[in-house]
């Protein structure tokens, strides 16, 4: 199902060389860091490790690296006909050696003025960057916390169903989508928090996001549930005698913009199997010209989970299409035994994201 | 090193922002009247229809153009900077496409002369009977 889309939505790209109109878009981050201190974890034989991307595991170390954060995107997006658009998605990360793969491909039909249907692989928008992770350049910080963005899923494939309203100065938009993903073998499962093997389903995926905007502020819902199916070195994983389990996904989410001040925010819960996993953020800056200082403090708390980073930065936008960004990360793995992730420490990073 | 960088762009964008008054402008047919809110929603993508219900197309300038970051900065509220970050999240979603640039004044003039649906800004020095001017910021 998912190749055939994919195939599908390359194969109408390709196939109108000459009736479509083809836009190429795209955007680059060239990121360094290293590490500054670190614990690691004794039990586990982890060396001192700034985990600062869970889904790719991009990792610093006491080497300077530029892989975790560095990454390309390429996006052709194809108008085939009045109101119908074919869209892919390569991007290439560091975490993954550059080994390009599409992200999205999909099909999008604009219906009227208000909604539009779009079919393919997309990006789940579970969290409020979870759709635009990639794409550094548009928001303030080097990456969005590492402790929010924990989940091992961040793509389906399915229909999404979005729309958008105009209430005198506030602007109503959200979107409606249903699909799944199977992830043949999962990064982090696999190789950060494991070694065998581990094949992630969710499966039955339903979720919404709603967003009321004006002028400087920002306010977002969102909500999902899907079914959890795990195979661990091709044995189905099994929760308390149960082959499947639910997972129920709700955040909000607040930003103000507001005479140079920017306040971002989000507070999110999933449940799975009845356990609640509790993460939030806040972040300040203020913008001088082309200057944006900021803090930011992250938090992830489950039933024994639990970490937090303290950062501060700066974006500079010292060109209309790129932004030079430095940060400092102090991270606090306040996990017991197995409930650790990585120790705490401290990092560096800094370099430039682009779009073009 | 740094600081001097900083000096020498913020001057330049002071050099560059250097126009007057920038005039939006639609073709001399359409009897529709604009507010600063409305013009807004329509280069933001938030909307894409005038407020008597007729489809509108706005045409923006070209980051090289000096009208550029005086419309950015006096009607959109945002720098250039701010707007290409704005962009960056709907386009790379899904959820949008920026309004199509154009070159110069001169060929945004064209383009809205020739399109009763359109719409589009000018340095106001730059105007002329072809167009017909619905706001001035």
């Amino acid at each position: 199902m998912k190749q055939l889309l994919l195939a599908t939505a390359i194969a109408t790209i390709c196939s109108y060389p000459v009736q479509a109109e083809v836009d190429i878009s795209g955007f680059a981050s060239v990121m360094g860091g290293k590490l500054t201190s670190g614990t690691g974890v004794a039990l586990f034989g982890l060396e001192p490790t700034f985990l600062a991307n869970y889904p790719t595991v991009g990792v610093y170390e006491d080497e300077w690296t530029f892989k975790p954060d560095s990454k390309f995107g390429l996006q052709l997006t194809a108008e085939l006909t009045e109101g119908l658009t074919a869209t892919a998605q390569l991007v290439g990360r560091g975490a993954d050696d550059f080994d390009a793969g599409f992200e999205w491909a999909y099909l999008s039909y604009v219906l009227n003025e208000h909604w539009t249907i779009q079919a393919g692989k997309k990006r789940l928008p579970l969290y409020y960057y979870s759709d635009f992770f990639d794409v550094s350049y548009a928001y303030l910080w080097i990456r969005p916390p590492a402790d929010n963005y924990t989940w091992q899923i961040f793509n389906y494939t399915g229909v999404n169903a979005q729309f958008n309203y105009q209430l005198s100065d506030w602007s109503l938009s959200g979107n409606i989508y249903t699909g799944r993903e199977d992830d043949a073998e999962n990064k982090l499962l696999s190789e950060f928090f494991g070694t065998d093997p581990v094949r992630e389903i969710w499966k039955d995926i339903i979720g919404g996001v709603l967003s009321l905007n004006r002028d400087w502020f920002d306010f977002r819902l969102t909500y999902m549930t899907y079914q959890n199916e795990r195979y661990s070195d091709g044995i189905r994983v099994i929760w308390d005698g149960k082959d499947t389990r639910r997972g129920n996904f709700a955040g909000l989410s607040v930003n103000i913009d507001y005479n140079n001040w920017l306040l971002l925010s989000e507070v999110n819960r999933l449940t799975l199997d009845g356990d609640d996993y509790d993460t939030y953020l806040v972040s300040a800056g203020y913008r001088i010209n082309k200057l944006t200082p900021y803090v930011s403090y992250a938090d992830f708390d489950s039933e024994g989970e639990m970490h937090n980073t303290t950062s501060v930065g700066v974006r500079w936008d010292f060109h209309n299409s790129a932004a030079f960004k430095f940060q400092f990360d102090d991270v606090n793995d306040k996990g017991v035994g197995n409930n650790q992730v990585a120790g705490d420490s401290k990092a560096i990073t800094m370099g430039v994201d682009l779009v073009f | 090193m740094n600081w001097f960088k900083v000096m020498t762009l913020t001057m330049a964008l002071i050099v560059n922002a250097a126009i007057a008054e920038v005039a939006v402008i639609v073709h001399p047919s359409n009897a529709v009247s604009l507010d600063q809110s409305e013009i807004t929603r329509l280069f933001t993508g938030r909307g894409a229809t005038f407020n008597n219900g007729n489809k509108a197309t706005p045409f923006n300038l070209a980051e090289s153009a000096p009208a550029r970051a005086h419309f950015d900065s006096k009607v959109l509220g945002k720098s250039s900077s701010q707007m290409k970050a704005y962009w960056s999240k709907l386009v790379f979603t899904g959820k949008g496409t920026p309004p199509k640039e154009l070159a110069s004044d001169a060929e945004v003039k064209a383009a809205v002369a020739a399109d009763a649906n359109a719409i589009g800004y000018i340095d106001a020095a730059a105007v002329d009977a072809s167009v017909k001017v619905v706001g001035k910021f």
